[in-house]
C-alpha cells in the first residue's frame, strides 16, 4: 500500500495548551482510518490541520510525497464532512451538492450527471429540489457526504459526523458509509469518540489521549493486544487487573500464578493484566480457576453481564452514636446554650486547645430575644489520654453553662489477611440534626468516621467503596446504630449466554490466551 | 394563552381609532368633492383625474421615487462594507460599534436634520446634494443594523465548508456570504426606501423652497392650501406606489422565516 498523508511531529499550542504533542503517523491509500479519542484529546485538532484550517506551531504535513502546509484549504484535494454538517441554507438539495463542481468552472452538462449519481449513492435521488433546511437529520448527513463527495477528493474527513443522529440511523450510515468508501476507493479519515463506531467501519484506529497517540492498529489488534489500560478501558469492557510478570508466559495475579502468552517483559515487572468479559467462562463451582459469588446479573439483550465476586473487601463495623440535642436555657439572663458529644483520636489528646473543642462541640451561646451570638467565657476539662468519656463544661461570662461529653477512643482496625488491607473507622456521635440535615449521608459517614483502608504491603490507599446502615436518615432518633465500610473485593464482569442465580456460587475460567498482559501506563 | 389575548383589546380600540377611521377618512376625501355635509357625499374621480393630467404632479412623484432610490442605493453602498467590517470585530467591539451607530439616533430626527442645515448652509453646494446627505444621514443606521443583524447570526462553519469545497475568499464572499445577507439587505431596503419616499421636512429643511417632494406636495395640500379631497387623492396614491414596491422587495426576500 502506497504512503499517502505523513503527518510529522505536529505540535498545537491554544493559549498555553498544548493540544497535539508531537504526532507522528501515516495514513495510507484507501485506508478507513478512525482518530479514536475523548472529547479534548486533539483528534478534532489533527483533522483541521489536515483540512487546511488551522496551522500547526511544529512539524510537516506530507501529503502524496510533498510537504502542504502552505497550501491555503481551497486548494488541497481533501474535502470535510463537518459535524453539524454546514449545508447551505439558500440552496437546495441539488445546488448543495454542486456547489463543488460550480466553483470549480465545471459545465453544467458534466456537473448534472455526477451530482445525480451522487445522490443515488446516498439514496436521496429525488431529493435534488428540496429545500435543505426542511430534511431529517439523516437526510442532511447524506446530502453533506454527497456535497463533499462529489469533489472526487483524494481524502475524505469526516468530524463526528454521526454523532447528532438517533441509534438506529446511526448503524445504519455506518454501514453506509463503509459501503461508500469501498465503492469509491477513497481514504476516509473519520473522527470519533464512539469505540463501537471505529470499530465496526475501520481499517485502522489511532487512539488518542491527551494530544499523544497511544496505539495504531487494526480494531481486532486494538481489541485483543491493547498495550496499556487506556486503550484497553476505550476499547470495549475489560476486567482490568493488577499482576507482576513473573517470567516469559507466568504472570501472577491476585495471588495466584498463571501460564499466558505475553512475553518480553522484565521478571517481575508490576503490569496489567486483562480478562476480557467474553473470554471467561462460567463452570460449576470447584471446576474453573476460582471460585466465587455470582452477585449481579444484568440482561443486555444478547448476552447477560454477570458480575462474580471471587474475594470479598475488607470491612470494619463502628458505632453510629446519635444523641438528642438539647439546649440549656438560662431565663433569668436570657441565654441559650448549645453543645453536642464528640469523638476524639486518641493521638489527638495532647495538641487539644479551647476553639478546637469548641468547634467540634459545635458549642454556640446566644441571646434568646435578640439571637445575637455571646462569646463562650472559659471550658472546664480534663482530658486524659486514655478512652473513656470525659465531660467539658462550657460557660459565659453571666454564668450559664452546658455540658457536652468528648469520648476518647481509638481507632478500630481491621487487618483483613484474605485481602491484605486494612480498614480503621472511629465511633461517632452526632446529633438527630445533623444526620438528618446530611445531604449525602454515604460521604458524610466515611468523613465523620475518618474511615480509611489501604493495602498491607504497600500502604498505597485502597477507596472505601460502600458504606452499609440500616436506618433511614431522614427519620432517624436516638441510639446506636451500627455502621460497616466496605473496600470493594475483586469482581469479574463476564459475558455469557446463559442466565446464572445471584447469590449462587460458581466458578469461572480462563486460559492462556484470554489472558492479556500490558506494561503499566506511564503518568502524565 | 387564551386569557392573554385579552391584553391585545386596548391596542385594537387604539388602532381603531387612530389608524383605522383616519384611514378610511383619507379614502373617504380622496374619491369625494368638497361640499360634503353629513346626508350628501359627493362622489368623484375628479382628484385622481386631477393628478395624472398634471405634468408638474407626476413629475413630483417620479423625483421622489427617484430620491427615494438613490438614497437607498447609496445606504446600501456605504452600509454593507460597513455591517461586515462590524460583524468580523471581536464580540466586544461589535458591540461598541452598534452603539457608536445607534447613538446619534438618541437625538430627535428634526434637531439633527436643523443641525445639517447649518453645517450645509455656507458650502454653496447644490441644493440636491444637501437633501442626500440629510437623507442618507438619517437613514444610514436602519441599513447597518439590518445587514450587521444578518451577518452576524451566519452560521461560521459554513464560511469553512465553503473553503473545503475550493471557494478562495473572494468567491466564500459572493457564493456564500452575500446570499445569505440578502434578507437584512432586503430588510434594510424596506426600513429606508418607505420612509425615504414620504419624507417631506428634510428635503423642506436642507433644499429650500425649490425643492418639491411628493410629501411636500401633500402637505403643502393638507396645511397651506386647505385642500384636503386633493391631498387626500395624493396620499392615496403614494401608499399604493409603497405597497407595489413592498411586493417587488417581500419577492425578492430569501429569508423562510418571513414567508
Amino acid at each position: 500500500m502506497k504512503k499517502l498523508i505523513e503527518f510529522r511531529n505536529i505540535v498545537k499550542e491554544f493559549d498555553g495548551n498544548i493540544v497535539l504533542k508531537g504526532i507522528d503517523l501515516d495514513i495510507n491509500e484507501n485506508e478507513f482510518v478512525t482518530l479514536l479519542g475523548p472529547s479534548g484529546c486533539g483528534k478534532t485538532t489533527l483533522l483541521r490541520i489536515l483540512g487546511g484550517f488551522l496551522d500547526q506551531d511544529e512539524g510537516e504535513v506530507i501529503f502524496d510525497g510533498k510537504e502542504i502546509s502552505k497550501v491555503p484549504a481551497y486548494k488541497r484535494p481533501i474535502n470535510t464532512v463537518f459535524q453539524k454538517y454546514a449545508l447551505f441554507p439558500h440552496l437546495n438539495v441539488y445546488e448543495n451538492v454542486a456547489f463543488g463542481l460550480k466553483i470549480k468552472k465545471m459545465s453544467k452538462d458534466l456537473i448534472k450527471p455526477k451530482v445525480e449519481r451522487m445522490l443515488q449513492l446516498v439514496g436521496l435521488d429525488g431529493f435534488e429540489n428540496r429545500d435543505v433546511t426542511l430534511l431529517s437529520g439523516g437526510q442532511q448527513q447524506r446530502v453533506a457526504i454527497a456535497r463533499a463527495l462529489v469533489n472526487e477528493p483524494d481524502v475524505l474527513l469526516l468530524d463526528e459526523p454521526l454523532a447528532a443522529l438517533d441509534h438506529k440511523l446511526r448503524k445504519e450510515m455506518q454501514h453506509e458509509l463503509k459501503r461508500i468508501q469501498e465503492e469509491e476507493g477513497i481514504t476516509f479519515i473519520f473522527v470519533t469518540h464512539d469505540q463501537e463506531e471505529a470499530l465496526t467501519m475501520s481499517d485502522k484506529i489511532v487512539v488518542m489521549r491527551n494530544g499523544n497517540i497511544e496505539q495504531v492498529g487494526t480494531p481486532t489488534e486494538i481489541y485483543n493486544e491493547p498495550v496499556n489500560e487506556y486503550v484497553a478501558n476505550f476499547i470495549g469492557e475489560s476486567n482490568i487487573l493488577d499482576g507482576v510478570m513473573k517470567q516469559d508466559y507466568l504472570v501472577s495475579f491476585d495471588d495466584k500464578d498463571y501460564e499466558c502468552v505475553d512475553f518480553g517483559f522484565r521478571n517481575n515487572e508490576r503490569v496489567d493484566v486483562v480478562i476480557r468479559p467474553e473470554d471467561i467462562d462460567i463452570k460449576p463451582k470447584g471446576q474453573g480457576k476460582l471460585n466465587g459469588q455470582v452477585i449481579s446479573v444484568l440482561f443486555k439483550g444478547v448476552h447477560y453481564e454477570v458480575v462474580v465476586e471471587t474475594k470479598k473487601g475488607a470491612s470494619k463495623t463502628i458505632t453510629l452514636h446519635v444523641l438528642k440535642d438539647r439546649d440549656v436555657f438560662n431565663a433569668e439572663k436570657n441565654e441559650k446554650m448549645h453543645a453536642t458529644d464528640f469523638t476524639m483520636d486518641i493521638e489527638d489528646v495532647e495538641e487539644i486547645t479551647d476553639e478546637e473543642i469548641i468547634k467540634r462541640a459545635n458549642a454556640q451561646a446566644w441571646d434568646s430575644e435578640t439571637n445575637e451570638d455571646i462569646s463562650i467565657a472559659n471550658l472546664e476539662y480534663n482530658i486524659e489520654a486514655k478512652p473513656g468519656a470525659y465531660p467539658v463544661i462550657f460557660k459565659t461570662h453571666n454564668g450559664t453553662f452546658i455540658t457536652a461529653n468528648v469520648n476518647v477512643v481509638e481507632p478500630k482496625i481491621n487487618k483483613d489477611m484474605g485481602s491484605k488491607i486494612g480498614i480503621q473507622a472511629f465511633d461517632v456521635y452526632k446529633s438527630v440534626d445533623e444526620i438528618r440535615e446530611s445531604m449525602a449521608i454515604s460521604f458524610d459517614l466515611k468523613t465523620w468516621a475518618d474511615a480509611y483502608a489501604w493495602y498491607l504491603d504497600s500502604e498505597d490507599e485502597v477507596e472505601i467503596d460502600d458504606v452499609r446502615f440500616d436506618f433511614d436518615p431522614n427519620e432517624i432518633e436516638e441510639g446506636d446504630y451500627p455502621v460497616t465500610f466496605l473496600t470493594m473485593g475483586r469482581e469479574y464482569k463476564i459475558h455469557t449466554t446463559e442466565q446464572q442465580e445471584e447469590g449462587s456460587i460458581v466458578s469461572i475460567d480462563f486460559g492462556p490466551r484470554d489472558i492479556h498482559v500490558m506494561s503499566k501506563m506511564v503518568q502524565g | 394563552m387564551k386569557s392573554f389575548r385579552r391584553l391585545v383589546y386596548p391596542y385594537m380600540v387604539w388602532a381603531g381609532i387612530f389608524i383605522v377611521i383616519p384611514m378610511l377618512l383619507i379614502v373617504l376625501y380622496a374619491f369625494t368633492r368638497e361640499g360634503n355635509s353629513t346626508m350628501t357625499l359627493n362622489f368623484t374621480l375628479d382628484n385622481f383625474i386631477r393628478f395624472f393630467q398634471d405634468e408638474i404632479f407626476i413629475q413630483v412623484l417620479i423625483r421622489s421615487l427617484i430620491l427615494a432610490v438613490i438614497t437607498t442605493v447609496i445606504c446600501i453602498l456605504i452600509g454593507y462594507p460597513c455591517a461586515y467590517f462590524i460583524a468580523t470585530l471581536k464580540p466586544n467591539s461589535q458591540g461598541v460599534m452598534v452603539l457608536m451607530i445607534t447613538l446619534p439616533m438618541w437625538i430627535n430626527m428634526l434637531v439633527r436634520t436643523y443641525a445639517w442645515r447649518g453645517i450645509l448652509l455656507e458650502t454653496g453646494l447644490p441644493e440636491e446634494i444637501k437633501v442626500y446627505i440629510g437623507m442618507v444621514y438619517n437613514f444610514l443606521p436602519f441599513m447597518i443594523l439590518q445587514i450587521y443583524t444578518s451577518l452576524s447570526k451566519m452560521d461560521k462553519s459554513l464560511l469553512i465548508a465553503a473553503q473545503d469545497l475550493g471557494c478562495d475568499s473572494r468567491q466564500v464572499f459572493t457564493k456564500v456570504i452575500l446570499p445569505l445577507s440578502i434578507p437584512g439587505v432586503i430588510s434594510g431596503i424596506t426600513l429606508v426606501f418607505l420612509p425615504a419616499v414620504s419624507s417631506f421636512f428634510i428635503p423642506k429643511l436642507l433644499g429650500g423652497g425649490s425643492y418639491v417632494l411628493i410629501g411636500n406636495l401633500i402637505e403643502n395640500y393638507f396645511v397651506t392650501t386647505g385642500d384636503w379631497n386633493f391631498g387626500s387623492a395624493i396620499s392615496l396614491i403614494m401608499t399604493v406606489v409603497i405597497l407595489i414596491s413592498m411586493y417587488f422587495t417581500r419577492k425578492f426576500d430569501y429569508d423562510k422565516e418571513a414567508r
